[in-house]
């Protein structure tokens, strides 16, 4: 059992990753010496500008890009070894921005059972399999049903359910709210966060809302392609000249603690959270 | 569009098995080449109206086809009727002929093109996509003796009908978004009309691609490989109604070709 991932133990490391795209032979730096340790069970976001190289970065995690440069460890496999692939992709699933484009059956069941079918799953066990994936995003029920008839969050959802079927350690989130509106934004982030509490899953969410990723654990800095700030959410939005040199604007709670600090009066600790910053306003009086 | 869009009802012939349905559909349509008897085709009209009342469809659902289609009837009729060469015909001038057999011939051949639009209609509506590509893929398996890819092909074909719905949205999306900038797809002359189209056909090439790219990706980040190395789909054995249903259109088949 050398295979078993410990609690906290790193799942993902990386370190010196650098990253070209090349375009008719024209070099574009993307990723400049990454450097990265995500733990088990850590619900990181990564958050950065269009173009910071977010995306680029997740592509290497399931080795759907090629470690250029440097090195990159996801849960103690090689992301150079090629041989090692499949079974990277199995460990470390991937939802994607659009979810009209990342369906491959226009019946649900169908299009849970893609992954497993790829893993050549028995085919007696995979009908239990997609029931328990459609449970554990509330899909139940839709089985039969067509991706094309449901709203955007529910896509989203199945989407999800593909790749939980699979049973991955780690799941990383493109953007994956990008595309719905307010309503069904709520329901996925609420869905990911419960995901990773209850089935202790290790989570990579990417983004550009900063409001996404206050509840995160962990919140990756992109700038450019190289790595701006790693730490806390609160350590990250409370650096205001770090905040502002990425051209980000941090939330709105922490933006009001500050003008109100500026204008002389003091809370007590920087709130991150709308129900945080009533909680402080409450203990003024 | 010609071929009908899957009415997910519960009848016999819904829930008869797909690759049987493909396999009685090609009897009979031999049956109906082979008829040559006004009796042939009152029994092809009788079987016909027995499959359309079992599939329980709407009559105007699975004649739709041939309304939309008269002008091409009406072409097809006179042309058979008036260049069948003939040895009696009643009139005749330079390549004209006109002749109660070509008449005859003309009939036959609208009747003809009418059973073969009914019948595929109703495979289609009454047979979900899903289906349908399974049974034609394994209709073709034999062609991996010829080193057909038959997995790729099914995959493909299963592929592409799941894009359509969204790219029929995306075209009505764009359409709407170019009349609003002052395009006009409404124009009656077909010349214009062919035009009008092309702003609306180069966009959706481009997301199509862009499309096809991302699917590419999410499939490989699910550990897709190649349509070889996966689980086997379920060989479903036939039930008695599959076999009765293939047996008793290859009997039609067989009448009508020695009658
Ligand atoms: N396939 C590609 N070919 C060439 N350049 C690319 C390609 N994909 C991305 N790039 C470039 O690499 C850089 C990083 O792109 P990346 O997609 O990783 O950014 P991102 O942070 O995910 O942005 P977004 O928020 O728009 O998704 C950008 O400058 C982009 O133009
Ligand atoms: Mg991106």
């Amino acid at each position: 059992m050398n295979n078993t991932v410990h609690h906290n133990s790193t799942v993902i490391h990386g370190s010196d990753i650098s990253f070209s795209y090349d375009f008719d032979g024209q070099l574009s730096s993307a990723l400049t010496d990454i450097d990265i340790e995500i733990k088990k069970g850590e619900f990181v976001a990564i958050l950065g500008q269009n173009g910071s190289g977010k995306s680029t970065l997740a592509k290497h995690f399931n080795a759907l890009l090629p470690v250029q440069k440097g090195k990159l460890t996801v849960c103690g496999i090689d992301a150079k070894n090629q041989s090692e692939i499949w079974r990277l992709r199995r460990l470390c699933g991937m939802v994607f921005q659009n979810p009209d484009n990342q369906f491959v059956s226009s019946v649900i069941e169908e299009d849970v059972a893609f992954g497993l079918e790829n893993y050549e799953v028995d085919r007696e066990l995979i009908p239990d399999m997609v029931e328990n994936a459609l449970r554990l995003v509330g899909m139940s029920g839709y089985e039969k049903r067509s991706p094309h008839s449901l709203s955007g969050g529910q896509k989203q959802r199945v989407a999800l359910a593909g790749v939980l079927a699979l049973d991955p350690d780690i799941i990383v989130f493109d953007e994956v709210t990008a595309m719905l509106d307010p309503m069904g934004r709520k329901e996925i982030l609420e869905e990911i966060h419960r995901l990773n509490k209850e089935t202790g899953k290790t989570v990579v969410m990417i983004t550009h809302y900063v409001e996404e990723t206050v509840n995160a654990d962990k919140v990756l800095l992109l700038h450019n392609g190289r790595v701006a700030g790693f730490g806390t959410p609160r350590e990250i939005f409370t650096n205001t000249e770090l905040m502002q040199r990425v051209g980000l604007v941090s939330p709105v709670p922490v933006r009001l603690f500050n003008d109100l600090k500026a204008e002389g009066i003091c809370l007590k600790s920087c709130p991150l959270t709308n129900e945080e910053l009533v909680e402080e306003i409450c203990r003024l009086s | 569009m010609l071929i009908g869009k899957f009415v997910p009802i519960n009848s016999i012939i819904h829930r008869l098995d797909a690759r049987m349905k493909i396999v009685s559909l090609i009897f009979l349509l031999v049956a109906v080449i082979s008829t040559s008897t006004v009796y042939g085709y009152a029994a092809i009209i009788m079987v016909l109206t027995v499959i359309i009342w079992l599939s329980k469809l709407s009559l105007f659902a699975v004649l739709s086809p041939i309304r939309r289609l008269w002008l091409f009837f009406i072409v097809i009729f006179f042309m058979n009727a008036f260049f069948f060469s003939s040895d009696n015909p009643l009139f005749s001038w330079w390549i004209i002929s006109f002749s109660g057999e070509g008449i005859r011939q003309g009939i036959k051949v609208v009747f003809n093109v009418c059973v073969v639009m009914i019948l595929g209609n109703v495979l289609t509506l009454s047979t979900s996509p899903i289906d349908m590509t399974n049974a034609l893929s394994s209709l073709l398996t034999p062609l991996k003796l010829l080193r057909v890819p038959v997995e790729d092909v099914a995959m493909i074909i299963n592929i592409a009908i799941q894009f359509v719905p969204t790219i029929l949205e995306e075209s009505n999306m764009i359409r709407k978004a170019q009349t609003a900038r002052g395009a006009h797809f409404e124009s009656r002359k077909l010349r214009e009309k062919a035009l009008s189209f092309l702003p609306l056909l180069i966009p959706i090439f481009i997301s199509s691609f862009r499309r096809a790219d991302e699917l590419s990706l999410a499939m490989e980040a699910r550990g897709y490989r190649n349509a070889k190395r996966r689980t086997k789909k379920a060989g479903v054995p036939f039930r008695v109604l599959d076999v009765t249903a293939v047996a008793a259109c290859f009997v039609i088949c067989i009448i009508q070709i020695y009658i």
